[in-house]
């Protein structure tokens, strides 16, 4: 909404700009002459009282302390963009237009909360610094404190996902043969992350929404469903759980039948929840798709216009092909550690590990290691029978992760699934 | 000119000692140039730049491994593989009806299908110390099964020894059933869904004889199971049996499904 005698605006998208691009949009109609004139509706009236509310109240209390004239008032009526720009919710939020309202100093809390992960980061070069000095072979990596610590103190910078990477790193330590390899290149993407995060107003609008994201600045869910969205068919293409601390995390990876884009919507479960069961795999579902800020794929599903459709596949490349998918989506963030891919392989042993291969090369399969008999292997191996098929994978630094195998009749979800025991997940 | 997988090799070892024992190497002119307009004093921080670019650069040029040999395939079986209807519903039964279990199976192979590929490591798995059931499901499951157990020792039977009769494979495991209760496996539904429907509603059946009542319908004719479950479905919702007779209503009707979609 736009007031254009008064110069005000608000909307529900989530951008930080001010104003944001769809009030401007709004203003360039207005001053071409293409708004429809008919009667505001009702949220629009309300808004429009409020603020001419406010302007009256401010005037007599002006008046009160024996300030300037009204045209002097009338000069500086004009109120300040950021403030305005924040009241996105004060439609339904008040009752009674006429008193002036205490507004939450949102700017200050915001700045409060830069400032600590801007803390948070620093405190985080600083260690990485310590661990490159000392080397890896210190034994106090091997100490779980050593991590948590660490972890606790990105937790109240408000930097959670720097915190998970940074337990999901700890569990590294030692795992396997080649972990300094791992753990070293995780330094750097860790070191990546806070460098690029104590620089966020120096980046480019979207890698600057990137990195937020990736260092843990929330976004509300009705802020990202405000937003424009994606509407297109959308196939699921692969679906897998993994458990991270004490929260089982859904990843559906959709790909759009129009636009070719991927999508990742996640749902969380803790102890005796329910993750999201309402897209099943091999399935299309036309609806739309709200993208958090930034390019990265995280989304949500808005409205869905009709009942999914089966059996659909995604298209498939070949091995070397699906290596250039990632490999262009790493390029705009290097940081991100699960992709998906759609590619037409058969199974193969190289030297004791499997791997997916065709005739352009091979790709790891990341390793269920000890932890348990791999059950999406199995089931890749028994439904291909050593053949060609077409399946969607993600992708992981480490190898690859087989999620679902196209057949021409129907597709089989092999994706790693939560245990039922911890929470319900059909 | 050193190549970017060399260069991680060197920082690879650099970091193991840490940076307080020796220098961060020389990067290659490609990672020199990212991080040449960093101004960093100490040689962690310069080492810490060279690992997040040479990191960056290494994922972004993901290439695929070497081309790898083909698997031998198994041998071909001709039986068709058993329809998805009937994979979802052995797994429907094996969670809320196991004792349909080796009926399902026992049909399975009787009726020519072969066990769908996808529910083979599941059955495997399932079935790795019992020596019948085991069998069975290897001779459901054809050459595809023997090819598998040869790849994936994880799926190898508990006791690969055990030998297994031509009589204890083809038949279903008795089933305890009360006398009063025997005589309704031959009767035609119309009939023993009529004595089960009385005496669930009057209460002289209830939840103390469930286990008995479970396995007389898991062994009933056939062709009585669908007037059995319309009948238990009538149960008057306010007798003290109507709990009850939902549940083996639902136990006559999944057992008539499972039967129908492996029929021939």
């Amino acid at each position: 909404m736009v007031d254009h005698q008064h110069v005000g605006f608000t909307c529900t998208c989530p951008s930080r700009k001010t104003p944001c691009k769809h009030a401007l949009a709004l203003l360039l109609l207005w001053v071409r002459d293409q708004v429809v004139d008919t009667p505001p509706p009702a949220h629009v009236s309300t808004w429009i009282d409020r603020r001419s509310a406010r302007r009256t109240t401010a005037s007599r209390s002006a008046d009160g302390d024996g300030a300037s004239s009204d045209t002097a008032s009338e000069s500086t009526a004009p109120e300040p963009a950021a403030s305005e720009t924040v009241e996105a919710g004060d439609a339904i939020g008040e009752s009674d237009p006429t008193q002036p309202v205490p507004q939450p100093d949102r700017n200050t809390a915001r700045n409060d909360r830069v400032e600590r992960m801007h803390g948070g980061l620093s405190e985080l070069d600083r260690w990485l610094d310590d661990r490159i000095r000392t080397g890896l072979a210190d034994p106090s990596l091997a100490r779980y404190a050593t991590w948590d610590d660490l972890a606790a103190r990105l937790v109240d910078a408000q930097a959670g996902s720097l915190a998970n990477r940074i337990r999901r790193l700890a569990g590294l330590v030692g795992a396997s043969p080649g972990w300094h390899d791992e753990v070293l290149a995780e330094l750097g993407l860790l070191h990546l992350l806070s460098q690029a995060g104590r620089h966020l107003g120096s980046l480019p609008g979207p890698l600057a929404d990137a990195v937020a994201t990736s260092v843990g600045w929330q976004v509300k869910q009705a802020d990202v469903l405000a937003g424009v969205p994606d509407t297109d068919h959308w196939i699921v293409a692969g679906r897998s759980d993994v458990r991270e601390d004490r929260i089982e995390v859904r990843r559906h990876w959709l790909r759009g039948t129009s636009s070719g884009r991927w999508a990742l919507c996640l749902s969380f479960a803790a102890y005796q929840q329910s993750l999201d069961a309402s897209l099943r795999v091999g399935t299309s579902v036309h609806a739309d798709i709200h993208r958090y800020p930034g390019p990265a794929l995280r989304s949500l599903v808005g409205a869905r216009y009709a009942l999914p459709v089966e059996p659909v596949s995604p298209p498939s490349h070949t091995i070397a092909e699906g290596c250039d998918e990632v490999g262009s989506m790493l390029v705009s963030e290097p940081w991100l550690d699960r992709l998906p891919v759609t590619i037409r392989a058969r199974l193969a042993r190289s030297g004791g590990v499997w791997a997916l291969a065709d005739a352009t090369g091979s790709l790891p399969v990341l390793d269920a290691g000890t932890r348990q008999f791999d059950a999406g292997l199995a089931m890749l191996l028994a439904v291909s029978e050593g053949r060609e098929v077409d399946l969607t994978v993600e992708w992981t630094p480490h190898g690859v992760v087989p999620l679902s195998i196209h057949l021409p009749d129907r597709t089989v979800d092999i994706g790693p699934r939560a245990n039922t025991s911890f929470v319900s997940a059909a | 000119m050193k190549s970017v997988d060399d260069h991680w090799q060197a920082l690879v070892t650099t970091a193991l000692l840490g940076t307080d024992r020796r220098e961060p190497p020389e990067a290659p002119q490609l990672i020199a140039d990212l991080v040449a307009d960093t101004a960093r004093t100490s040689a962690s921080e310069r080492m810490l730049a060279l690992v997040a670019a040479t990191t960056a650069v290494r994922r972004a040029g993901v290439v695929p491994g070497p081309l790898l040999d083909e698997l031998a395939i198994p041998d071909g079986d001709d039986r068709r593989p058993c329809v998805p209807a009937a994979v979802d519903r052995w797994h429907h039964i094996t969670v809320s009806w196991p004792v349909l279990e080796d009926e399902w199976m026992l049909t399975l192979v009787t009726a020519g299908w072969r066990i769908a590929p996808e529910l083979l490591p599941a059955m495997l798995v399932r079935h790795r110390s019992d020596p019948v059931r085991r069998t069975r499901v290897m001779v459901g499951a054809g050459s595809t099964g023997r090819w598998l157990v040869g790849h994936l020792p994880d799926l190898a039977a508990r006791h690969p020894n055990a030998t297994v009769t031509p009589e204890a494979l083809a038949e279903l495991p008795e089933l305890p059933i009360a006398p009063e209760l025997a005589q309704l496996v031959n009767w035609p539904g119309a009939e023993s869904g009529g004595v089960l429907a009385q005496s669930l509603e009057d209460g002289t059946l209830g939840h103390p004889h469930r286990a008995m009542l479970i396995n007389l319908l898991a062994r009933v004719r056939a062709d009585a199971l669908l007037d059995i479950a319309d009948i238990l479905d009538a149960v008057d919702s306010a007798s003290p049996g109507y709990g009850l007779a939902t549940v083996l209503g639902d136990l006559a009707t999944t057992r008539h499904r499972m039967l129908d979609e492996l029929s021939t």
